[in-house]
């Protein structure tokens, strides 16, 4: 079959297109060696301090204060599979919305809009070799994370990452809405930095929501990625979840059916107003 | 009397510092969303640890007693709190001041402003200079916040101890920040320089956690951190309203750390500034 060329558009080169990107993004990655090394060591930098209070807390019977919110007492596993999660969901973030930014300091984002390829691809094209980084980097830190904390999951890992699935088309949707905000307010480092830290947080990244404030609970109880934390920690370390984890998947399904669609338009619309405005290449 | 810039005196440099400095000023002023990071962060941070510590406490706080054998205190929230606030600090000073010299670079204006008829010293010194005052806005910001959002009375202690403390350690953070800018100079890294040198003080330095659950070799690496220092006067005259005889041997290191971390800094930058003028690579990045 001879191969499709760029300029006639079919999935093929759609598929291309976005292969393309995601090998530009992955070169450019392993240019800055040590970045790639201190992504795979950074993690740990920030679950020692983690790890150690879990230490200040501990009595001869290990976390039972802590076993006592969320039925298990392997703190460090609920901390880890936590971190995995939020490293997912910071590179839907960054793959989006700080690509941009970058594009647009480099120079380079009105001349790749002019590509004859969806805008939506050139964002999804970003994330691919985020996602890819972001599996090496998590497999990489888990393992790490075993030989120095002691990292055990009992459940079954298929069944977790079928949970996740939903839960990743939906942050997909979250991140075209993300990056149109990037778009309009040219800034990207402080919205990323702190809209990902909070999400993160809120949903319950490094402790069990229960502990929240009564005032700040039902902001994270309406986060539906709270639910993906707590539905993969209950398939893995057999914690106890907030609602059934039928209940938490249905949710996480619900999210993806609305966000997706909703996320890309926003996104449409948007980017057509910055066209314009004239604005799309300041920063 | 007026010097001209082209002949080199205190007075030329001063201004060359303070021309440095509202450069900086006016471009910080242009992105507004860092008022955003002014009165997020400060809350946000500690946050994860604050909730974790709670959670591990438990229902009803029956874990706590090991914490208050271990630290000191039972009030987990002010301990982590005046940590995270210092860390975040030094954070601040690696980012501002140690990728100062890489934004030049990245926007192409390094080697002219190395052209230029002064001290290199003082192109780091105005550029340092935007980001002090922003960083005395942060501290006083983050202590109000602590007081509004988490209930924590941090200066209720030995206010005068805990100032003296905070003195001591501007030269010592702004040192480092220097010395972290010439790696960044020669590794051209700075991302990877950013998480290594913050890295090493966040496990070290008993930000959210007492140092006496660390392993003996753990203890020692963080003897020779300052931040160690810093982090435990300060939680000693704020929280514990220590005497100066009771934190006389920390202060005491963090006023030799205060002269050599500047001193250090600044001949490793003229070390690697030179070695980046012979191999030509000073603007590469």
């Amino acid at each position: 079959m001879p191969p499709t060329s760029l300029a006639e558009i079919s999935w093929r080169s759609y598929l291309r297109a976005a292969l393309a990107i995601a090998r530009k993004d992955w070169i450019v990655f392993f240019r800055y060696p040590m970045n790639a090394l201190f992504r795979v060591i950074e993690p740990l930098a920030w679950l020692t301090p983690v790890y150690f209070l879990g230490k200040s807390f501990a009595g001869p019977a290990g976390n039972t204060g802590f076993a006592a919110y969320t039925g298990t007492a392997d703190y460090m596993s609920f901390i880890l599979i936590g971190a995995v999660l939020a490293n997912y969901i910071s590179a839907v973030f960054w793959g989006m919305g700080y690509a941009l930014k970058t594009e647009m300091d480099s120079g380079v984002l009105e001349s790749n809009w002019l590509a004859p390829i969806p805008r939506a691809l050139l964002l999804v094209g970003q994330t691919l070799a985020s996602l890819t980084i972001t599996t090496l980097n998590s497999a990489g830190m888990l393992f790490l994370a075993w030989l120095v904390f002691g990292f055990r999951a009992s459940g079954s890992l298929l069944a977790a990452a079928l949970t996740l699935a939903p839960m990743l088309v939906a942050l997909y949707g979250f991140g075209f809405a993300f990056a149109a905000l990037v778009l309009l307010l040219r800034d990207a480092n402080t919205l990323v930095d702190v809209s990902n830290f909070v999400v993160s947080t809120l949903s319950g990244s490094q402790f069990p929501v229960q502990v929240l404030p009564r005032l700040l609970l039902p902001l994270a109880l309406a986060l539906p990625l709270t639910y993906g934390f707590d539905a993969v920690r209950a398939l893995l370390l057999g914690a106890t979840p907030l609602l059934g984890v039928g209940y938490e998947i249905a949710i996480l399904l619900a999210f993806m059916a609305v966000m997706a669609p909703l996320g890309y338009m926003v996104f449409l619309r948007v980017e057509r107003r910055v066209r314009t405005l004239g604005t799309l290449g300041q920063h | 009397m007026q010097g001209a810039l082209s002949r080199r005196t205190i007075g030329s440099e001063l201004r060359a510092i303070a021309m440095i400095g509202r450069k900086e000023w006016t471009i910080f002023r242009r992105y507004p969303s860092w008022i955003i990071s002014m009165f997020v962060w400060p809350v946000l941070l500690p946050f994860g640890y604050i909730f974790s510590a709670r959670a591990l406490g438990g229902p009803g706080g029956e874990a706590l007693a090991t914490f208050e054998r271990l630290a000191g205190t039972s009030d987990y929230v002010a301990f982590i709190v005046v940590g995270t606030v210092l860390w975040m600090w030094l954070n601040m000073t690696l980012w501002d001041v140690g990728l100062y010299l890489r934004s030049e670079q990245m926007h192409g204006t390094l080697e002219s402003n190395w052209l230029c008829p002064t001290w290199r010293v003082s192109l780091m010194l105005g550029g340092a200079l935007a980001k002090l005052l922003v960083s005395v806005v942060f501290l006083g910001v983050s202590l109000l916040e602590f007081r509004l959002a988490f209930d924590v009375h941090v200066l209720g202690g030995n206010l005068g101890l805990a100032l003296l403390a905070l003195l001591l350690t501007i030269p010592t953070i702004h040192g480092i920040g220097v010395a972290f800018a010439s790696l960044v100079l020669r590794f051209k890294e700075a991302n990877a320089m950013v998480f290594l040198v913050r890295g090493l003080f966040m496990i070290f330095c008993g930000i959210t956690f007492p140092l006496a659950v660390l392993p003996g070799w753990m203890q020692s690496v963080a003897a020779a951190l300052p931040l160690t220092y810093s982090i435990r006067a300060l939680r000693g005259a704020m929280l514990t309203g220590a005497t100066f005889e009771q934190l006389r041997g920390d202060l005491l290191a963090l006023a030799l750390f205060a002269i050599a971390s500047p001193l250090a800094g600044y001949a490793l930058f003229a070390v690697v500034e030179r070695g980046a003028r012979r191999r030509g690579d000073l603007g590469q990045y």
